[in-house]
C-alpha cells in the first residue's frame, strides 16, 4: 500500500492522530506537523476526509426521542427523601446511642426504603407504563418486527 | 460553545435545587436531558422497550446519587455516565443484545431539510440506514463512544470521565471505532471494491 507514495511523505499519520486532529484535540506542534503532512499526502487527506465524512453522517441521523415525556412517570416513581444534610442527622443520632442498636436501627432503616423503593406498588407503574406507552408500530421502529418482541420478556427480567 | 455553557449553568442550578429536595428542579433536568439519554440508549442498545426502562432507571439512579453528584462536575456527563454504566450491566448479564436497527424516522422528522427531491430523500435515508447498519455491527464500546463524541459532542475530557478510562484511551478507542465504522459502511455501501 504504502508503496503507491513516493518515501519522502512516509510515514503516514496513524488514525489515532488523525482522529484527534478531526476532533481538535491535538496539541499545536502536533497539529502544524500534521497539517504539513496532510497538505502534501493525498493517502492521508483521504483518510481524513473519510472520517469527517462519516462523522458528519452520524452528525445527520435524526434524533429518536421517547413516545411519551417521562417526567411524571419518573417523579412518581422517586423515593420520597434526598437531602444531603440526612446522612449526617443519623450519623449523629447513631453515635448517641449503643452500636448494636444503632446498627439495628440502621438495617430497619435501610429496610423500610427498600421496601419503599423496590416494593410492588413502587415497580409496578413503571411496568404498566411500559406496555402502555411503548408499543412498537411495526415497520416504524423495527426492521424485523420478529426481533422486536421476542426477547422483551427476558431483557426486562434483567434489567429489573 | 456559550450555549454549552449556559445549558451547563442552568443544569448545575436545577441539580443544586434537587439535591435540596426540590422535585420540580429535578423535573425540569428530566424533562430537560429525557430525549438525548433515551436517544442514545436506543442507538446504544437497539431496543426501545429497554431504552425506555434505562431512561427511567438512569433519572431515578440520578436521583439517589445527587448528595454524591459534584457541582463542578458537568451534569449531563454524571447523567450520561450512570446511564452508560447501567446499559453495560445489562450487556454484560445479556453477553450480547441482538441489535434492532430502528427505522432512521420520517424525513420530515431532520430538522434543517431544504425541500430535497424525492431521489435525494430516498438516497439520504438509504444511506443513513446504512450507517444505522454500520454501528449496529460495531462492538459496543466503540458504538457507545462514537455516539458520545458525535451526537452529545464530548470533548476528549468527557469522554474519559464519562467512560472512566484515560485520554490516551479515548483517542485509540475513538480512531478505532471510526476506522471499524468505515470499514462496515463501506461494505454495506460496496465502496471498499474501488480501492
Ligand atoms: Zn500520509
Amino acid at each position: 500500500m504504502s508503496d503507491l507514495h513516493p518515501p519522502p511523505i512516509a510515514p503516514h499519520v496513524t488514525d489515532d492522530e488523525l482522529s484527534a486532529y478531526l476532533d481538535a484535540e491535538l496539541a499545536a506542534p502536533a497539529r502544524q506537523q500534521l497539517a504539513a503532512h496532510l497538505s502534501v499526502c493525498p493517502r492521508c487527506a483521504d483518510r481524513l476526509s473519510a472520517f469527517a465524512d462519516l462523522a458528519a453522517d452520524l452528525g445527520r441521523l435524526p434524533s429518536v426521542a421517547p413516545e411519551v415525556d417521562l417526567t411524571g412517570v419518573i417523579l412518581g416513581r422517586l423515593p420520597p427523601i434526598v437531602s444531603p444534610s440526612r446522612p449526617t442527622f443519623w450519623a449523629g443520632w447513631r453515635a448517641l446511642l449503643p452500636v448494636g442498636i444503632g446498627a439495628t436501627a440502621s438495617v430497619a432503616l435501610g429496610l423500610a426504603l427498600g421496601a419503599a423503593l423496590f416494593g410492588t406498588g413502587a415497580a409496578l407503574p413503571g411496568v404498566a407504563a411500559m406496555q402502555v406507552f411503548d408499543p412498537l408500530p411495526p415497520g416504524s421502529l423495527c426492521l424485523g418486527v420478529d426481533s422486536c418482541y421476542t426477547r422483551h420478556a427476558n431483557l426486562t427480567g434483567v434489567i429489573r | 460553545m456559550d450555549a454549552k455553557s449556559d445549558d451547563a449553568a442552568r443544569d448545575r442550578a436545577l441539580a443544586l435545587a434537587a439535591r435540596g429536595g426540590d422535585r420540580q428542579a429535578f423535573a425540569s433536568l428530566v424533562r430537560r436531558h429525557q430525549a438525548r439519554l433515551f436517544n442514545f440508549l436506543l442507538r446504544l442498545l437497539g431496543r426501545r422497550e429497554v431504552a425506555m426502562d434505562l431512561t427511567q432507571d438512569t433519572f431515578l439512579k440520578a436521583w439517589s446519587a445527587l448528595p454524591d453528584w459534584q457541582p463542578a462536575a458537568r451534569f449531563s456527563t454524571w447523567l450520561f455516565q450512570i446511564g452508560r454504566n447501567a446499559a453495560f450491566d445489562v450487556l454484560r448479564r445479556q453477553q450480547r443484545i441482538d441489535f434492532v436497527s430502528y427505522d432512521a424516522g420520517n424525513p420530515a422528522d431532520e430538522p434543517g431539510d431544504s425541500a430535497p427531491s424525492p431521489e435525494q430523500q430516498y438516497a439520504d435515508r438509504q444511506r443513513l440506514r446504512l450507517l444505522e447498519r454500520a454501528l449496529a455491527a460495531l462492538p459496543a464500546e466503540q458504538r457507545e463512544i462514537l455516539l458520545l463524541r458525535e451526537l452529545e459532542d464530548m470533548s476528549y475530557a468527557e469522554l474519559a470521565v464519562t467512560l472512566g478510562i484515560n485520554e490516551g484511551t479515548v483517542k485509540s478507542r475513538l480512531a478505532r471505532a471510526r476506522a471499524a465504522a468505515l470499514l462496515h459502511y463501506r461494505d454495506y455501501t460496496g465502496e471498499h471494491r474501488d480501492e
